[in-house]
């Protein structure tokens, strides 16, 4: 390429960039501390039928599967039927925010229906029901920051106001309290955990912005092509949702027995620091300057990973 | 009774109800795959004269008013003005001030005084019908009702608030009252003799919107007959007998210019005979008519807006701008001009013009592709492709040359569809042609999956070179049936489709003698018989092209360019008698549907079964159930289609074999659900059937092009097999969808573009895939292969 065209390009190209700012910046801001622990907690309600007793117990699968693939599978607990009364859950959570430290995260899924009378919020379980009071109870509980909450019953949106916080991630089935029908939403967010379809920005995991998107635009397919009248309107608030990871989608490679290969790996970590750092910057540069470096640091991590995957193949070549 | 809001239709029938029936079944037929449409859809009004005020026909007796009534009709307009204005004082009743302000325009202050009116002659019928009328000029159709109606609680007799509520219930009532209020009127032997005429009126009115000629003509002999006996004025009556004339190439212009004799100013004896060149598609003798009209009554807002409208038809928009325009300023109340303004907004800022050939090979275009920005991208390729095809087939077909461009609009949003079309909304109708233009509904404005939007474009493309190849003379049972013969021989989903309850009709020998055909769709008398009527016509093409031959077509399609009728087209060309070509139609349909007729029960019932064993979940029985619907009936593929219950049972089986057979059949024989055309599609691929699975691709893109996985198939088909131009159009559609999964998106067309050679473009979608996703390996060994290659 001439110079002439690679600025073209660059400048084309930095244009379509410009809209991905600002999410970037908001994965880098928030990007978890390496020895955090994640605790995830997946409560199951009560279906009322079996047909939505089977729906809820295959989504709490999906997302403990999920989430196993992410955090210590000794930190993700899965509460449902007679295990999941209130009390039981109050214990829970009182013992989790006692066992966690300030870098830790947790998440807590709640599957299943919801009600919504104009003043509070419930969310159906076995004997009392868990409010949206106690569900800011046990948030405002945990140490530190960065956590995380999805409620994809229905009436969920109730708990918007009362929940919403810049230190932690919220998301609805529902608009508001008054979007009463039985839900779509979580279907397709455990959908989202279960594979790599959401992933998005293909770095193997999926991250809670990243199943959010997926997730509701697929709500808003399933109304539009069986020709119904939207019953539900997913919300998200908070902040860090981008950088929030729930599920891998490969296992990740920290390391190796090989040396060489482990010197590479922690060479294309960095450079994935690197091009997120850039990114974070890329108003300090040109749109030339900026996909020049771009360009570069892809390129190395590209080498990399193509002699990564070399030293592999001759490892295995000769091990065959 | 009222029912306005629901129903915009206007035209009222003696027997039944026309349009309103038409567009009822059209709407409920959405779903078939053949496109319902309306050839042309007639527009609302002419129940009552259009006129901004009719004449008084005698219904009110005050010599003041009269005077200045006679000046005004007389076309002395400035000492009407003075006469009317003189009414104004304190001396006159505020019903005469009421109709001396109404007389020049000011229906606020007619409004006023006829409240006024109302409070110190609360007994007087009369007064209550004139605020009736006055209501029924400011298009509030249903508040005219409830004064009519009021006026009848205190005279039951009363003609003239009978003829008042005809009128208002023309506008979308209950036809059968309607027709109550009518026959009050045409029966009483003591009706006013004014009031007698303008039910007369109202009856021809309807007779020549429903091509009733003969009866047309025999009422506009009694009804001159009576108004010279009576000495009524006659200018409106002439204008409907130059309509009559206009409609069946008589001499019209003598009984324009009799009106207009007899009232020089009077704008409708242009404007009444433009409106009914529209109801018979001669949209531009319309045109010349609506001019006329306003140029010799600058204040006929009506005649302004249907000119507009008309300018739309003839794709002269700048022109439909200004003419609304002016309709609005002078009377913002009606409703179609309110809707036509909205539109024209849409029209302007959010569609745009894609022209073809592209670069330009002469100094007009062929094809011009209108389409809203938002959905350019996706849908220019299909829509140039399907328009130029059937260009191309149409031809040739018909030996017909395009004389203009082709121009064919596609609507996201149904609504601006049908205003664009009609005027007002609320109407359902897929596609509307009015010469070389035509406009139809997007597959976004049918979400449901049940829409194809591909058939819609061919059907209507066939209408243009029907209208256009006989001046737009051709029957509408001809066109419309010309138009669902091609849908099933040469459109992109061919194969004949005929709804279930087309064949209960065949099966109760409901099709109509062909010489009266065009009743069934414009009077249709049972729910339904519009659709039967378009698959009968589409029928009987099919079976003077097996019978007879297509030239034998083409050939009856241009007689009517010589003011023949079918049956003598029929004649002529097949050299059969009517009642003989029905006899052997009849034989056609025996021999072609009569076993399918005979096991309809059964058919119908083996259909209900297989459905209700796939929602038991009863796999194997829902697929037995399903064959033996398919073994009576092969051919429905119906989006209920037993090939569907055979398919999803035997994916339920985990039969694959079973269920890619079931797929495609339902394909081969013009099956569209995108769904099971997706699910084929994945078939043929695994099996390496590449041109099988690359047009069942093409395929569910005329069902529906906005389905992302459809471009990343095709597109990902034109790679694998060398055809990076074609896999870069798909990929580009892909990208317009705005997928989730941009990354992917960016990184396919990178990859096109690199096949094509073309480095600036492939360097700027693969950092742009990059920049999304930058651990995307296939997009990073890409980058690096580029950049080895530049090294």
């Amino acid at each position: 390429m001439t110079n002439t065209t690679a600025n073209k390009v660059m400048n084309k190209v930095m244009n379509k960039l410009q809209i991905m700012l600002l999410l970037l910046i908001s994965t880098i801001l928030l990007i978890p501390n390496a020895n955090a622990a994640l605790y995830v907690t997946i409560v199951q309600g009560l279906g009322g039928l079996p047909e939505y007793d089977d729906k809820f117990a295959d989504q709490a699968q999906k997302i403990y599967d999920a989430s196993i693939t992410l955090a210590d599978a000794s930190h993700v607990t899965s509460m449902a039927g007679d295990d999941a009364t209130r009390s039981a859950l109050l214990i829970h959570f009182q013992n989790l925010a006692e066992s966690m430290n300030e870098d830790d995260r947790a998440a807590i899924y709640l599957v299943g229906h919801g009600s919504y009378d104009g003043e509070q919020y419930k969310f159906n379980i076995s004997g009392p029901d868990i409010t949206d009071a106690d569900l800011a109870e046990i948030l405002e509980s945990f140490p530190g920051q960065n956590h995380f909450l999805v409620n994809t019953s229905s009436t969920s949106g109730a708990i918007l106001d009362g929940l919403e916080s810049d230190q932690r991630v919220i998301i609805t089935a529902t608009r508001n309290g008054n979007e009463k029908n039985a839900t779509e939403f979580g279907n397709y967010f455990a959908a989202a955990l279960a594979s790599d379809i959401a992933d998005i920005n293909k770095n193997n995991n999926v991250s809670i912005q990243e199943a959010f998107d997926f997730a509701e635009r697929s709500v808003a397919e399933f109304f539009e092509s069986s020709g119904k009248l939207a019953t539900e309107h997913p919300q998200i608030r908070g902040e860090g949702a981008a950088s929030f990871s729930l599920a891998r989608v490969e296992p990740l490679a920290t390391s190796d027995e090989n040396p060489r290969i482990n010197a590479f790996i922690s060479r294309r970590l960095e450079l994935d620091t690197e091009i997120e750092s850039l990114q974070l910057r890329r108003n300090e540069f040109s749109n030339v300057e900026y996909i020049q470096n771009l360009q570069a640091l892809i390129l190395e991590s590209a080498e990399i990973s193509e002699q990564i995957d070399s030293l592999r193949e001759g490892t295995q070549a000769n091990v065959q | 009774m009222f029912n306005r809001p629901n129903n915009t239709y206007s035209f009222y029938d003696l027997a039944a109800p026309v349009l309103a029936s038409v567009s009822v079944s059209i709407a409920a037929e959405v779903a078939r795959p053949t496109a319902i449409v309306l050839l042309a859809v007639l527009p609302s009004i002419a129940s009552h004269s259009t006129f901004a005020r009719d004449h008084l026909y005698g219904a009110i007796d005050n010599q003041s008013l009269l005077q200045c009534e006679t000046l005004n009709w007389a076309g002395q307009l400035l000492e009407a003005a003075a006469c009317y204005s003189g009414l104004h004082n304190r001396e006159q009743t505020s019903q005469i001030r009421a109709e001396a302000f109404w007389a020049q325009g000011d229906l606020q202050n007619a409004n006023t005084q006829f409240q006024d009116a109302i409070k110190r002659f609360p007994e007087d019928p009369m007064v209550r019908v004139r605020w009736g009328e006055l209501f029924i000029d400011s298009y509030q159709y249903s508040e005219a009702y409830t004064l009519f109606g009021e006026a009848l609680e205190i005279d039951p007799e009363n003609s003239w608030a009978h003829i008042g509520a005809a009128s208002a219930l023309s506008e979308g009532g209950d036809p059968e009252v309607l027709n109550q209020h009518l026959n009050k009127v045409m029966e009483e032997g003591l009706a006013p003799h004014g009031a007698k005429l303008r039910a007369m009126m109202m009856v021809i009115r309807s007779l020549l919107r429903q091509d009733r000629y003969q009866e047309a003509e025999r009422s506009l002999e009694e009804a001159f007959e009576f108004a010279e006996d009576e000495s009524l004025a006659t200018m409106e009556l002439k204008a409907l007998r130059a309509s009559y004339e206009f409609m069946t190439r008589g001499d019209y212009q003598v009984w324009i210019d009799a009106s207009l004799e007899e009232s020089p100013g009077y704008g409708d004896a242009w404007f009444i005979p433009g409106y009914h060149a529209t109801i018979i598609r001669r949209y531009e003798e319309a045109g010349d008519f609506f001019k006329e009209a306003v140029t010799l009554q600058p204040d006929h807002w009506e005649a302004h807006i249907y000119l507009g409208q008309n300018y739309l038809r003839l794709n002269d928009i700048n022109d439909a701008i200004r003419h609304v325009n002016i309709s609005y300023d002078g009377n913002a109340f009606n409703p179609m001009t309110v809707n036509l303004l909205r539109l024209l907004d849409t029209f302007t800022e959010d569609f745009v013009s894609i022209t073809y050939p592209d670069p330009p090979e002469g100094p007009l275009p062929e094809l011009v592709v209108k389409l809203h920005k938002e959905e350019r991208d996706v849908l220019k390729n299909y829509a140039r492709k399907l328009s130029e095809d059937s260009i191309d087939v149409y031809t040739e077909r018909y030996r017909f040359e395009p004389k203009e461009p082709i121009i064919v609009e596609i609507y996201p949003n149904h609504e601006d569809f049908v205003v664009r079309s009609i005027g007002m909304p609320g109407v359902g109708i897929l596609g509307v042609t009015f010469g070389y233009l035509f406009a139809m509904d997007s597959p976004t404005g049918h979400p449901d999956q049940r829409y194809h939007w591909g058939t819609t474009l061919w059907h209507e493309m066939a209408h243009v070179f029907t209208l256009k190849a006989t001046g737009n003379l051709v029957p509408r049972w001809f066109s419309e049936g010309i138009s669902v013969y091609e849908e099933w021989r040469t459109g992109p989903i061919p194969g004949r489709k005929i709804p279930t309850n087309v064949l209960q009709a065949m099966a109760e020998d409901k099709f109509l003698p062909i010489a009266v055909l065009d009743d069934g769709f414009m009077r249709p008398n049972y729910d339904g018989q519009v659709i039967v009527s378009y698959m009968q016509a589409g029928l009987i093409f099919d079976f003077i092209d097996l019978e007879y031959g297509f030239d034998k077509i083409v050939d009856m399609l241009y007689l009517f360019n010589e003011d023949i009728t079918p049956v003598a087209a029929i004649e002529q060309v097949l050299g059969i008698s009517d009642s003989e070509f029905d006899r052997h139609f009849k034989q056609f349909i025996d021999i072609e549907y009569g076993p399918l007729l005979n096991g309809l029960g059964v058919w119908m019932e083996d259909m209900r079964a297989g459905y209700e064993a796939l929602q038991a979940e009863k796999w194997e029985e829902a697929a037995a159930a399903a064959e033996r619907a398919v073994f009576t009936y092969p051919d429905y593929v119906e989006n209920d289609s037993p090939y569907i219950v055979m398919a999803r049972a035997y994916e339920k089986l985990d039969n694959k074999e079973e269920e890619f057979q079931a797929l495609q059949t339902f394909w081969q024989k013009g099956g569209y659900l995108p769904a099971a055309l997706l699910s084929l599609a994945d078939y043929y691929l695994e099996r390496k059937m590449n041109s099988e699975a690359e047009a069942v691709l093409m395929d569910t893109s005329y069902a529906d092009p906005f389905i992302e996985d459809l471009h990343v198939k095709l597109g990902d088909l034109y790679m694998d097999t060398q055809r990076p131009a074609k896999a870069l159009e798909e990929f580009e559609v892909l990208l317009a969808l705005d997928p989730l999964d941009k990354a992917s998106a960016n990184y396919r067309i990178a990859n096109a573009y690199n096949a094509l050679d073309n480095d600036e473009k492939t360097m700027e979608y693969l950092m742009t895939a990059l920049d999304i996703a930058p651990q995307f390996r296939p997009a990073q060994q890409l980058l690096l292969e580029m950049s080895r290659t530049s090294n």
